[in-house]
């Protein structure tokens, strides 16, 4: 009876997550583009075999997980920061909040179009700043080699008050008791953060990393408002790649094959962290520190 | 407060507003004086006709505030519909059954929903939903059910169970016993889901991005990025961050009003989760 309450949103969750993974599944296996006349094909595994040998595919998969590594790192680190001065007693606390927490409620296409300006090249704020210390203007967006660096910036700048708010959860689980404890011990702050509260916090880095690692691998918004992939393809990502072969293209046999390519790397991460992290767990227990 | 935390609580919130402040001053200047930015023209060179050229672009800039806003609504609408009986029921369940099904909403949550999308637009195509604002609303349900379903569970988990056992010996059937003992014990959840839903519901590109093509239907965040479309290097800037501040603003207004519900909801997913 009570499982009947669960059908409807189970259906509709179903149709919107499974679904398109198991057609996906089909369509990988079939020739579907302007070159059928947009009628599937049944093509053996050529579109897997394309995958395995696109230079495309495999140099976005490594910008992806580059943008991915550098975003997610910085946003535990600063988020953990945020997190650890926000649990200190603050004024105005409610409006302090509101003001971190306003980054991550825009949406994305709002602020990328933002940072587009302030990294413009020779006209936005930044290149002013550069021009009143006495240095030329840099392409923050033109620089191959570079303007990866400046999409972390704007992602860092937009994700890192959610981190912040779930290890804030993290910290306030955390008794005042066992802090005072260690203080009386004479631990001094960085001891005290060290053996007490990064320990108790790990659960919440834990989630919070793994939230953060698959939104970021599958990052798509930001990508194509800053800087469209550009320059020279050197930002675009797995999510990017998949869009134009399936909308720009018309290859939907070929997107979707991209698309599942991006899902296993997303899936074989996201075991490695929690592998990772049950081996940390296991030594932890067996007296050896990591 | 110690001596070392407020200098670094002023640099977290210059951090948070910066850019956002730098898009407002933008706003307000004309592209004159933003090429030219010599010393001395901090006088002049003010204006606001960048607003003037967003509020009265066709279709108006607060169409998309608007179309956003009806998406939002209905989203947050059928979530809510759909969530509150599941959480009941997923509450209900045996342990073993619960802790799986918790564990596949968990995965669901943490998907990367872009990858959905090709097969979420073959499906609007065929059903003729292209170019339906509500039939957004589908989707994002969709998407935002199984956060919602995992909040609501925890906040469901919190009440005692004799409170229902109570309520059911007097007689009340399972709708009443929601409708008048429990749902209105659970408001804080709901209101913190919803908000959530909204947010995530008004800030969706790539779903919006693919059903929706009509000018006069397109949501804020597709808008912004067509405005966007233009050349990179092009300087129309006064009037982008123009429609950057009327973007921001009221998803300022709403964090400012609903800040403890969004933090809740948000910690409540961490703790629980």
């Amino acid at each position: 009876m009570t499982l009947l309450l669960l059908l409807p949103a189970l259906a509709l969750a179903a149709a919107v997550f499974l679904w398109p993974l198991l057609r996906y599944g089909w369509l990988s296996l079939q020739a579907h583009s302007v070159l059928t006349a947009l009628v599937p094909v049944p093509n053996g595994g050529a579109n897997w075999q394309r995958l395995l040998a696109d230079g495309r595919f495999w140099q976005d998969a490594a910008q992806t997980l580059r943008f991915a590594g550098l975003s997610v790192g910085l946003e535990l680190l600063l988020g953990l920061s945020l997190a650890l001065l926000l649990h200190r007693p603050l004024p105005r606390r409610g409006l302090v909040r509101a003001v971190v927490l306003l980054p991550w409620a825009l949406p994305t296409t709002v602020m990328a179009l933002g940072w587009r300006w302030i990294l413009n090249d020779p006209f936005g704020p930044l290149n002013g700043l550069l021009r009143s210390l006495g240095l030329p203007a840099y392409g923050f967006l033109s620089e191959p080699r570079s303007t990866w660096l400046f999409t972390v910036l704007a992602d860092v700048w937009k994700t890192t008050p959610f981190v912040a708010l779930l290890l804030l959860a993290g910290l306030q689980a955390i008794p005042a008791e066992l802090e005072e404890a260690l203080r009386l011990e004479g631990a001094n702050a960085w001891q005290r953060l060290q053996r007490l509260t990064l320990p108790l916090l790990a659960p919440y880095m834990l989630l919070a990393a793994l939230f953060r690692l698959a939104q970021a691998l599958g990052v798509f918004d930001l990508i194509q408002v800053l800087t469209g992939g550009g320059p020279a393809s050197s930002t675009e990502s797995l999510a990017l790649y998949a869009y134009l072969n399936a909308m720009r293209f018309l290859d939907f046999g070929y997107a979707a094959t991209v698309m599942l390519g991006m899902f296993a790397l997303v899936l074989g991460l996201s075991a490695l962290v929690l592998v990772g992290q049950a081996m940390r767990r296991r030594w932890a227990a067996a007296g050896l520190t990591p | 407060m110690s001596r070392t935390s407020l200098p670094l609580l002023l640099a977290a919130l210059g951090w948070s507003l910066m850019p956002l402040l730098w898009q407002l001053l933008t706003s307000l200047r004309t592209a004159e004086a933003l090429v030219l930015q010599g010393a001395g023209a901090w006088l002049q060179g003010w204006t606001l006709d960048n607003y003037r050229l967003v509020l009265q672009g066709d279709p108006p800039f607060w169409r998309y505030l608007l179309n956003s806003s009806l998406v939002g609504a209905a989203s947050t609408g059928l979530t809510l519909l759909l969530a509150i009986p599941a959480a009941y029921g997923l509450q209900r369940q045996r342990p073993a059954l619960r802790g799986a099904l918790s564990l596949a909403l968990l995965a669901a949550a943490m998907f990367p929903y872009v990858l959905l999308f090709l097969a979420l637009l073959e499906l609007a195509r065929a059903l003729g939903w292209g170019n339906q604002l509500l039939a957004l609303a589908l989707p994002y349900a969709g998407l935002s059910l199984p956060l919602a379903v995992l909040l609501l569970r925890a906040a469901f988990a919190d009440l005692p169970e004799e409170l229902e056992d109570a309520a059911r010996l007097e007689g009340l059937n399972l709708w009443q016993r929601l409708r008048r003992v429990l749902l209105p014990l659970l408001a804080p959840a709901i209101a913190s889901t919803a908000i959530l839903v909204f947010l995530f519901s008004w800030n969706e590109y790539p779903i919006a991005l693919t059903w929706i093509s009509r000018a006069d239907l397109l949501t804020l965040p597709v808008a912004m990025a067509r405005i966007a479309g233009s050349s990179v290097y092009a300087v129309p800037y006064g009037a982008f961050a123009a429609a950057t501040v009327l973007g921001a603003l009221p998803l300022l207004a709403l964090v400012l009003v609903f800040q403890r519900q969004i933090v809740s909801g948000l910690t409540q997913g961490a703790v629980k989760g």
